[in-house]
């Protein structure tokens, strides 16, 4: 079984930890992404399990072997750089065929690799040309390629496509995941980017100073994030948070801010949280517009749309904090995407808003969405 | 006086404004946009001037004197005032044994000093390169830098007592091996190797700073991704490093073989001795014998001149071959 398991992996620089004693197991075949803000340790993770960095505390272990003092090359693990790492002197089958060389493969062996690694990544008519005289992506697909050809037991990513531009990365993002699909590897990518995250990942493990927030699958993530972090970290708009007090005294307990209430959830926890300071935490997507009238709509004041396509983006003010509405657009007329401007209310299935403890950022528990 | 209802002379009009205009829009001459560069970054030509200075004083203005080399000059006459003569300094260089004799030793020293001397300072970096202890790498980076800030009399009076029959350190090393005495310094035979040898030791750990920043410059994931691949330190020192800073060596030897024929003549005047003239007499040791010493301004002139046109041969040829085969060059 080739999955990864790191058991209380710390890392520290002198005295200053990074890392704070992570437990994770990654699953053979299992592509599982690394997400979080810049210095919140995903990289420095990834390169502990690559044995680029030396590991403080815990215990790491690949396809069953315990690898703390095993020499990167012994790890069979192979490595994409974000800045592709690609050899400037070499042509790309001579960086393809990298590893092999250093490992004395055979003349043969090193040729047939290259084909073939080749013809998986469309490279076939570049093989002669240098990194300099490749786009970026066309390196990146080399870096893949000399990661690939030795066909090791874990790939690993390091922000592999932050140097190159949206539609790009977009592209490159779909190989990758095809690749995977095809050579079934178990893979640790790391991002800091949360579409990369949700659209390439079996398994999201989100970080934070050094620590996991969560782990799950994007969709865990998306519906039920265990902090405000979280919530905030994943989905493009974040989800909005409204500051709130529970007033769980009639059937149903709602949320009260400036004026105005929000019915939520008839759980346990709400209601046993009567008079707490909460944060409700409500989803762009989830939030249907609502006209003057309407039972249980709060109103906001809508300063600005952006029109997407197939949705528009209604930025509006609620209780003095910008709140943002994804509303889909097509089977609207064309000029009518214009009344959006006009949006004075929205609407949520009480379900579908997540509370969150004001004091420690946490959710309360039992809200769950299966 | 425009004639307002005439509608040809009006077109005319119309014509001589246009292209009035299109010779007031035209792109800027090369001058013109110089000029603005000029005006627009002054500051940064400000800074420029001193070097542009130094270059036109030193480099340019004497040029002026070279054609002493194709004069009969006369310190009296003046420069302008000494009649021409053609190649006749040259054709009496090229009979000349001294000259011959300098010339072969010259290009004989750079060769050993090429050859010894340009692969050192490479190699020391490398190993400076491969030295984890920090401590020990400055302590030992110090230590080689050294020598390139004494000055050449006073490196010659170390050479000198260090190779002194008498009370010199190689000879009585050799002695404790019952080795009798040599005088090297007067030995033809050693003049070469304890030169080539001076000069690779005063130079080389100053001259690898040059490639210690070009190594410093190649990215560390190059390194990362060959550990990763299985690669041994040696074989990331050759096939990382070394390529990578090969477009540094490159230019590097490019200058050197530039200055192939300008053999250090501080050190070898200090040297040097008429019983070692045999291997120790370069191209401008004779320069400096003929021109300073004997008052033969217009022969010597002949002679620096042959030497400059030879390096200029040299460093084009060199610069064009690199370009042609490694994609680097100096312009």
């Amino acid at each position: 079984m080739s999955g990864v398991v790191l058991q209380k992996i710390a890392k520290a620089y002198g005295d200053i930890p990074v890392v704070h004693g992570i437990d994770l197991e990654v699953r053979e075949k299992e592509f599982v992404v690394l997400v979080g803000p810049s210095g919140c340790g995903k990289s420095t993770t990834l390169r502990m399990i690559a044995g680029l960095e030396e590991i403080s505390d815990g215990e790491l272990s690949i396809d069953g072997r315990h690898m703390n003092r095993v020499a990167p090359k012994d790890r069979d693990v192979a490595m994409v750089f974000q800045n592709y790492a690609l050899y400037p002197h070499l042509d790309v089958a001579e960086n393809i065929a990298f590893g092999l060389r250093i490992r004395k493969e055979s003349k043969e062996a090193i040729a047939a690799a290259v084909e073939e690694v080749s013809g998986i990544l469309g490279l076939t008519d570049y093989l002669e040309r240098r990194p300099a005289d490749l786009s970026g992506g066309q390196r990146q697909r080399v870096a893949m390629g000399r990661a690939i050809v030795r066909r090791p037991k874990v790939f690993l990513f390091d922000e592999p496509l932050s140097n190159l531009d949206a539609k790009l990365r977009t592209q490159m993002r779909a190989e990758i995941k095809r690749l995977h699909k095809r050579l079934g590897v178990t893979s640790i990518y790391v991002t800091h980017d949360q579409v990369e995250a949700m659209t390439l990942a079996d398994r999201i493990v989100v970080m934070r100073d050094g620590r996991i927030e969560q782990v799950g699958t994007p969709m865990e993530l998306f519906n039920n994030p265990v902090s405000i972090f979280v919530a905030g970290f994943l989905g493009s708009p974040p989800m909005n948070m409204v500051a709130a007090r529970v007033n769980a005294g009639g059937d149903v307990p709602v949320a009260e801010f400036s004026g105005q209430s929000l019915p939520l959830a008839r759980l346990p926890a709400l209601l046993e949280a009567d008079g707490r300071e909460v944060v409700l935490g409500i989803r762009p997507e989830f939030v249907a517009v609502a006209d003057d009238g309407v039972p249980g709509r709060i109103v906001i004041e809508t300063d600005l749309v952006e029109t997407l396509g197939s949705e528009a983006l209604i930025h509006a003010m609620l209780d003095d904090k910008p709140f943002v509405i994804r509303a889909q657009t097509m089977n609207m007329a064309i000029g009518q995407t214009q009344v959006l401007g006009d949006v004075s209310g929205f609407t949520i299935d009480p379900k579908l808003v997540r509370v969150f403890d004001a004091d420690t950022g946490r959710a309360l528990p039992g809200q769950d969405i299966v | 006086m425009v004639n307002e209802t005439d509608p040809a002379i009006g077109a005319t009009e119309t014509l001589v404004v246009e292209a009035k205009e299109a010779v007031r829009h035209r792109a800027p001459s090369r001058v013109q946009r110089v000029g603005d560069h000029v005006k627009r970054e002054w500051q940064l030509y400000l800074m420029l001037l001193p070097t542009v200075i130094w270059l036109l004083v030193f480099l340019y203005k004497p040029m002026y004197g070279l054609q002493v080399a194709f004069k009969d000059y006369s310190i009296f006459r003046g420069v302008a005032g000494s009649p021409w003569i053609g190649f006749e300094h040259f054709e009496t260089l090229f009979g000349n044994d001294q000259f011959l004799r300098a010339l072969k030793n010259t290009v004989i020293m750079s060769f050993y000093t090429l050859l010894f001397g340009f692969p050192m300072p490479i190699i020391l970096a490398l190993m400076f390169n491969e030295v984890l202890n920090a401590t020990f790498r400055k302590t030992a980076q110090t230590i080689v830098y050294l020598p390139h800030f004494i000055s050449s009399v006073i490196i010659a009076g170390i050479v000198i007592t260090a190779f002194s029959p008498s009370a010199g350190i190689v000879n009585t090393v050799m002695g404790w091996f019952g080795i009798d005495p040599i005088y090297f310094l007067t030995k033809p035979e050693w003049f070469r190797p304890i030169f080539v040898g001076t000069g690779i030791w005063q130079e080389s750990g100053f001259q690898s700073i040059v490639y210690l920043a070009a190594i410093a410059g190649v990215s560390p994931t190059l390194y990362e991704s060959a550990v990763i691949d299985g690669a041994s330190r040696w074989q990331m020192m050759w096939k990382i490093t070394i390529p990578s800073i090969m477009s540094t060596i490159i230019i590097m030897l490019i200058i050197r073989i530039g200055n192939i024929l300008e053999v250090s003549f501080e050190m070898i005047i200090l040297l040097y001795q008429p019983a070692t003239y045999e291997t120790a007499d370069v191209v401008n040791t004779f320069i400096y014998r003929q021109g300073i010493q004997a008052g033969q301004y217009d022969f010597a002139a002949a002679a620096g001149l042959f030497n400059a046109v030879v390096a200029f041969v040299l460093v084009m040829a060199a610069n064009t071959l690199s370009k042609r085969y490694s994609r680097t060059s100096l312009w």
